[in-house]
């Protein structure tokens, strides 16, 4: 495996979002110049049923389309948890929802466990959780640049609900800066 | 009009789903024409034409149905516009009966057969590669077409402009045939100027009085009458003659069906396409299409870091086999490994050309793909023993 090649999911659940995450965010890689395929596979519902949109993202062309074994993994239902975990590489990183899925395998991995969902709702909207997970995960690996991402979500988000999706995005990079200890 | 700016010498690349550039490949052929009834995972084709064709003076229809559809293209080609349909496993089964149409009367058209999980109703968001003979024989009695089996969405754009081409030129139905994970997934692909001048078929010209609708010459493919041009022409399922009209006398019901083959076999050298990777001294040789080809292509790198004398060999053009390709590429193997999703219909054509002896498959019918790890620890093993 080329050492360029960086696979990453968002699993959760038909409905959430992942797929336009995944979109929004090879999009922006799109633009830096990068080579992606992004896939998905779903349920033949409209909402529910386990969902997921994958990235593989390569310095050249991308021989193989599908991933293999995670770099990054987002998790915003827990029905995604067991398909998804068995193939995270070690020392993944993953983010969770603390809400959607409460209790987490053990394993080799960066675990941020962090309230996706939570500050979505307090934006105004749960339907934004995926744009908060998508701030958290630009901000956490630096897998593209900021502008990137916002340019895409500037372009893509429908109208009236831009500064929702702003918000979202920004309320994710926040989340992804670990909060300085109080001095005791 | 649109405007290509021909300065740029590279074009940006951006994300294009398998779906979404056969959309633009046929926009780009200079299809005007799109008939269907959507179902997943062909749905996006049918989304983008209906908004592309009519901004580029085409017509778009849903119909009520997939036989429907397939008439409606047959109907739009003989009007004289290219036409194309899109559809899955169960709308594929639908149209079989009007492809025999198109292939017996000669009736230029495109069909797009995402490949879904079957039987039946199947596995609607699951990829399978189970229709390749389908795609082949899947409508009654005996007849040519060709089928093209693109592997990823820069090659679909290419290989839907080339079906129209190919339509075109042979006077034939062509199926584009690919499989869900091409059709969905998404990829950075960057697309140069559509081409300038597209394949015509050959239209009636000379005098009225003595033109005959399935006359030939030396190439094989009648011309073709475009209505409003005053040449009188009939077309019908039933065998016919040079003029068209139905006959079951032996000599011209041989002739002309006779002629539906030898015309491909005329233009094999424009029909034939195909991809070798590393098989000039392979002692395994991969055969794959679609998704399993694009596992086989890394499952070959995986081989060769190893030191194994592994290659890939990939029909382009799935029907009419290319079949000396295959031969010369196989020509150091001493084993071939054919890893599809089904139960070994690509195998079945490679026996057919190579015999069984060194001959074996990799088969998923699960709804999952095959991954390289798979393909490359089998291709590794027949490569020690080998």
């Amino acid at each position: 495996m080329p050492k360029s090649r960086i696979e990453l999911r968002f699993g959760g659940t038909g409905g959430q979002g992942l797929l336009l995450s995944a979109k929004m965010l090879a999009d922006a890689l799109a633009a830096e110049g990068k080579h992606v395929a992004q896939s998905q596979t779903y349920e033949p519902t409209s909402r529910g049923g386990f969902c997921n949109a994958d990235l593989v993202i390569a310095g050249g062309e991308v021989d193989y389309p599908l991933p293999i074994a995670f770099d990054h993994l987002v998790l915003l239902d827990k029905m995604a948890i067991k398909p998804s975990w068995p193939r995270l590489k070690p020392g993944a990183l993953v983010i969770a929802d603390t809400r959607l899925c409460p209790e987490l395998p053990a394993g080799d991995v960066r675990l941020h466990h962090l309230p996706l969902s939570r500050t979505a709702l307090e934006l105004g909207s749960e339907r934004v959780t995926n744009i908060v997970a998508l701030g958290v995960l630009v901000e956490m690996t630096g897998i593209c640049k900021r502008k990137s991402i916002e340019q895409v979500v500037r372009a893509d988000a429908p109208r009236g609900f831009l500064d929702l999706n702003m918000d979202a995005l920004a309320a994710g990079y926040a989340l992804a800066t670990p909060v300085p200890a109080a001095a005791s | 009009m649109n405007v290509v700016d021909t300065r740029r010498a590279k074009p940006a690349a951006k994300l294009l789903s398998g779906n979404a550039a056969c959309a633009a490949g046929a926009i780009a052929a200079g299809c005007k024409f799109f008939a269907g009834y959507p179902i997943t995972p062909s749905s996006e084709i049918a989304e983008r034409l209906a908004t592309l064709l009519p901004r580029n003076n085409g017509v778009f229809v849903q119909m009520e149905d997939e036989i429907a559809a397939m008439a409606a293209v047959i109907g739009a080609s003989m009007g004289g516009v290219k036409a194309l349909t899109a559809t899955s496993g169960p709308g594929f089964s639908l149209k079989q009966e009007n492809i025999g149409y198109a292939a017996g009367a000669e009736i230029p058209c495109v069909i797009v057969n995402v490949m879904r999980g079957g039987p039946s109703t199947g596995m609607p968001t699951r990829p399978s590669q189970a229709d390749i003979m389908q795609s082949r024989y899947g409508s009654h009695g005996d007849y040519p077409i060709i089928v093209l089996a693109p592997a990823s969405a820069r090659e679909i754009y290419d290989e839907t402009i080339r079906a129209f081409d190919l339509a075109e030129i042979c006077r034939s139905p062509v199926v584009l045939l690919y499989d869900q994970v091409i059709a969905q997934s998404s990829e950075t692909v960057a697309l140069g100027a559509a081409p300038a001048a597209h394949a015509e078929r050959k239209r009636a010209s000379g005098p009225r009085e003595t033109y005959k609708p399935f006359a030939v010459g030396a190439d094989g493919i009648p011309a073709m009458a475009r209505p409003g041009d005053g040449y009188r022409t009939h077309t019908t399922g039933l065998t016919h003659g040079e003029d068209g009209f139905p006959t079951q006398n032996p000599e011209a019901v041989d002739r002309n069906l006779s002629r539906l083959f030898t015309k491909l076999d005329h233009h094999r050298e424009l029909i034939d396409s195909w991809e070798t990777v590393r098989c000039d001294d392979a002692d395994v040789v991969i055969v794959a299409i679609g998704i399993s080809a694009r596992a086989a292509k890394r499952a070959v790198e995986l081989c060769r870091a190893e030191g194994k004398r592994v290659g890939l060999f990939r029909p382009i053009t799935l029907w009419p086999f290319p079949e000396a390709a295959l031969r010369e590429a196989v020509k150091t193997a001493r084993a071939v490994l054919v890893p599809e999703l089904n139960l070994g219909q690509l195998r079945h054509e490679v026996e057919r050309l190579l015999g069984r002896d060194r001959v074996e498959g990799i088969n998923l019918i699960n709804g999952e793909p095959i991954g390289p790890a798979q393909i490359a620890a089998r291709a590794s093993q027949l490569a020690s023993e080998a």
